[in-house]
């Protein structure tokens, strides 16, 4: 009995203790949640733990920039703040984080969640709710094809498809006879890919001869690599993550089989090649294509670019730690410069019907962290904001860009 | 005497238990109140591990997958799945009203649970655990595959759906309005609470005798007539129902289900959930859910930085078994046992 009653106590102590802490910071409302006259509250989900941490740096380099525009006055004297929380890649914990951003921090958007599952979780509950759903990370099609339906999320960056059909197009193009074996992620990701190339070498003589799938929890695709290697191609599409494209390469090359090796964007920073070359003895890494839409902040040509001359200070002084030469921090800044731009536009009475209104008629020339020539535009029914990129080839310790800029329209 | 006391004291504790859950959400906000219907969730399924580990003294490092079945029966049997294209003798029309789902999701978890603990009469300890894991490993990659059964990997969503109570605009039970997280929590109070009866029901009498029995030495409890097979599988069963339980909750509170959302880590954390909470007591699933749910949290904000709210994690769990190694509900036995010596003293 007195043993039940301890217990009883300490439980209640507990939930006590945790319901005061809920309490404190709920006070303040404007017009619309997060904005007051001197702040704008964003939160979003990323993976700061488990098997996709790396994508963190993303979320890290978009909190960089808005510490820079704060420290430079902010936007219409409103502090950007962006509060990222980590789901563990796990869509489950993605809703109850969303949730907790949205009903008890009380933030102006969601902005920058990353995953595509994580985004189809909280997609309905955040168009239920009213929050905007902002530049989604992840290159799924339905944010840009399901718009209409879903007012408040918009998406970010180029969609798999159209970055599958950029490399079927360039086969057609430059290498009509190929015969073409994929490795593709079993999920979503790796069959927009598949099913983007297939579309872009319709009407040509370029054949896929082998497609082989893999599970994400695998160890290795080493079988896989073997069986693509017999079908006799003569060029192998890696839709991979970047574990798997570097082994690709790897097992490729002790196989002694030297395909041209298409590599999606997801695995192609520089990084990642420097690693799949093993010092540069890996020669099936030469010749590799790929698109990008970033600036590679490794990448010699922009030594010297006044954008990324800004990134690195800006990693220096707001993401001390943090390795400058990853290129999802650039991505980070682009798409904290666009949403900055977006509340620019949106005028000095932010509300979420007006931020909204502006990001579905983006336009963005040229913001300095993309690759110049590529513009962010939204408008009417197309709600895909880049749909551009440029072909590269790695050469010589580097990629290097050919073939001018790749306009899509993605469907 | 004594065992008038041994039945009073857990029905008093009960009952203040009860107490509790009622008042509680009066002095938390909405939104708590949906983190504490995910302690009630995880409580459920911490019942049903310690009637496996604590009680049979078999380890399972597979109940996320328990808690996978039942949460896609869940999500199936509310969302159907003919929108993957699913015709034939596995379609699914969905359309059942959340809570009827759950008996069901028990049931058909149960059944697994069952089946599974069938080939793991062979193995114990150490082996028992590898193969229980793989279960936990192969679950995702296998709702995977039947894509058009289950969705793939891009999942099952339940927001919005008619089926699914509160979650756009608030229900009304008994004369009161509900809005979603409140909904969620009494949901998941009222079931962990009528599971916890259950179990106790379950565990008072001569099955919870056999139960221990079997922990303490498989080959006593056979000499004196108890059916290892018997028990042993029942108890997987009974276990893995509890988990179905929890998932088709979680499912419903999270209003999504892909193979991600029951990822092996899951597994993982129940037991070590377990663990936490300590063996044998009604306090023990309560401070173990407690612990799932919110040291994650508490993890991200000591530090941000990469991979480090897993490290304090981690180091949290090291420092618990060294400090704490029979859990809480330990601690408190101990706590209870100095305070009434010391009571005795002073008298």
């Amino acid at each position: 009995m007195r043993r039940t009653s301890i217990a009883m106590l300490s439980l209640a102590t507990l939930l006590a203790l945790a319901a005061a802490a809920a309490r404190a910071g709920t006070e303040q409302r404007a017009a619309d949640p997060g904005v007051t006259p001197t702040s704008l509250l964003l939160g979003g989900t990323t993976p700061l733990s488990g098997s996709a941490s790396a994508y963190a740096a993303v979320a890290r380099g978009a909190d960089a920039y808005f510490k820079y525009v704060n420290a430079r006055g902010g936007v219409f004297r409103r502090k950007v703040s962006y509060t990222y929380v980590d789901d563990a890649y796990n869509p489950a914990q993605t809703v109850q984080a969303t949730r907790q951003l949205v009903e008890q921090d009380h933030v102006f958007a969601i902005f920058n969640s990353l995953g595509t599952e994580h985004n189809l979780a909280i997609r309905e509950y955040l168009n239920a709710a009213k929050v905007p759903q902002l530049f989604v990370a992840s290159g799924a099609t339905t944010w840009g094809r399901d718009a209409a339906k879903y007012p408040q999320t918009v998406g970010f960056q180029p969609s798999y498809q159209a970055e599958g059909w950029v490399y079927g197009k360039f086969l057609a193009r430059t290498k009509p006879r190929a015969r073409v074996a994929v490795l593709a992620q079993n999920d979503d990701y790796g069959r927009d890919l598949l099913v983007g190339l297939k579309r872009g070498i319709q009407r040509s003589p370029v054949r896929i001869v082998a497609a082989e799938n893999y599970e994400v929890t695998a160890s290795d695709v080493r079988s896989q690599i073997a069986k693509l290697k017999a079908s006799g191609a003569d060029t192998l599409a890696v839709f991979a993550t970047p574990k798997f494209a570097i082994q690709s390469y790897v097992y490729a090359n002790r196989l002694g089989w030297r395909p041209l090796v298409i590599n999606n964007a997801v695995s192609s920073a520089s990084n990642i090649m420097q690693l799949a070359s093993e010092g540069g003895t890996n020669k099936t890494v030469n010749g590799s294509v790929s698109v990008a839409f970033l600036k590679d902040p490794t990448d010699p040509e922009w030594r010297n670019d006044a954008a990324i001359r800004l990134y690195r200070s800006i990693m220096a002084r707001y993401a001390r730690g943090a390795s400058p030469k990853d290129v999802y921090h650039v991505y980070g800044m682009a798409v904290a410069y666009t949403l900055v731009d977006v509340l620019k536009k949106a005028g000095a009475t932010v509300t979420r019907a007006g931020v909204l209104r502006q990001a579905r008629s983006l336009t963005i020339p040229a913001n300095p962290f993309l690759l110049p020539g590529i513009q962010i535009k939204t408008e009417g029914a197309d709600q895909f904001p880049i749909e551009q990129v440029l072909l590269q080839r790695w050469q010589s310790r580097g990629w290097r860009s050919f073939g001018g800029i790749w306009g899509f329209r993605a469907t | 005497m004594r065992s008038a006391s041994r039945t009073i004291a857990p029905i008093a504790g009960f009952v203040a238990l009860t107490a509790v859950v009622l008042v509680l959400p009066a002095f938390v906000t909405d939104f708590r109140a949906q983190q504490f219907a995910y302690v009630g969730i995880y409580t459920i399924a911490l019942i049903g591990l310690n009637v496996l580990t604590g009680y049979t003294g078999q380890i399972s490092l597979g109940h996320g997958a328990f808690m996978a079945i039942g949460g896609y029966t869940t999500a199936l049997l509310m969302a159907g799945n003919a929108q993957f294209g699913q015709s034939g003798l596995l379609g699914i029309g969905g359309g059942m009203k959340d809570i009827w789902t759950i008996p069901i999701a028990g049931l058909v978890a149960g059944v697994a649970g069952f089946l599974f603990g069938l080939p793991a009469l062979r193995l114990s300890g150490l082996y028992l655990a590898l193969a229980t894991f793989a279960i936990a490993v192969a679950t995702p990659a296998v709702i995977k595959n039947f894509e058009e059964f289950t969705g793939g990997g891009s999942g099952i969503n339940l927001f919005g759906l008619p089926a699914l109570t509160a979650s756009i605009s608030p229900a009304h039970v008994a004369g009161f309005e509900l809005n979603f997280n409140n909904y969620l929590y009494y949901l998941a109070w009222a079931v962990a609470l009528g599971l916890y009866v259950v179990a106790w029901l379950l565990l008072r009498g001569r099955t919870g005798r056999a139960f221990r029995a079997v922990r303490d030495s498989e080959t006593a409890a056979v000499s004196s007539g108890v059916s290892l097979a018997r028990y042993k599988t029942l108890a997987f069963g009974v276990s893995a129902a509890y988990a179905g339980v929890a998932g088709s909750l979680f499912a419903i509170a999270t209003t999504f289900v892909n193979p991600d959302t029951f990822p092996i880590a899951l597994s993982i954390f129940l037991l070590v959930g377990v663990v936490v909470g300590g063996l044998g007591s009604l306090l023990g699933p309560i401070v173990g859910a407690v612990f799932i749910q919110f040291m994650p949290l508490w993890a991200q904000q000591v530090s941000k930085s990469p991979g480090a709210p897993a490290v304090v994690y981690g180091v949290v769990v090291i420092l618990l078994m060294f400090v704490l190694p029979t859990g809480a509900s330990g601690l408190l036995r101990r706590a209870g046992l100095l305070a009434s010596r010391g009571y005795d003293r002073v008298r």
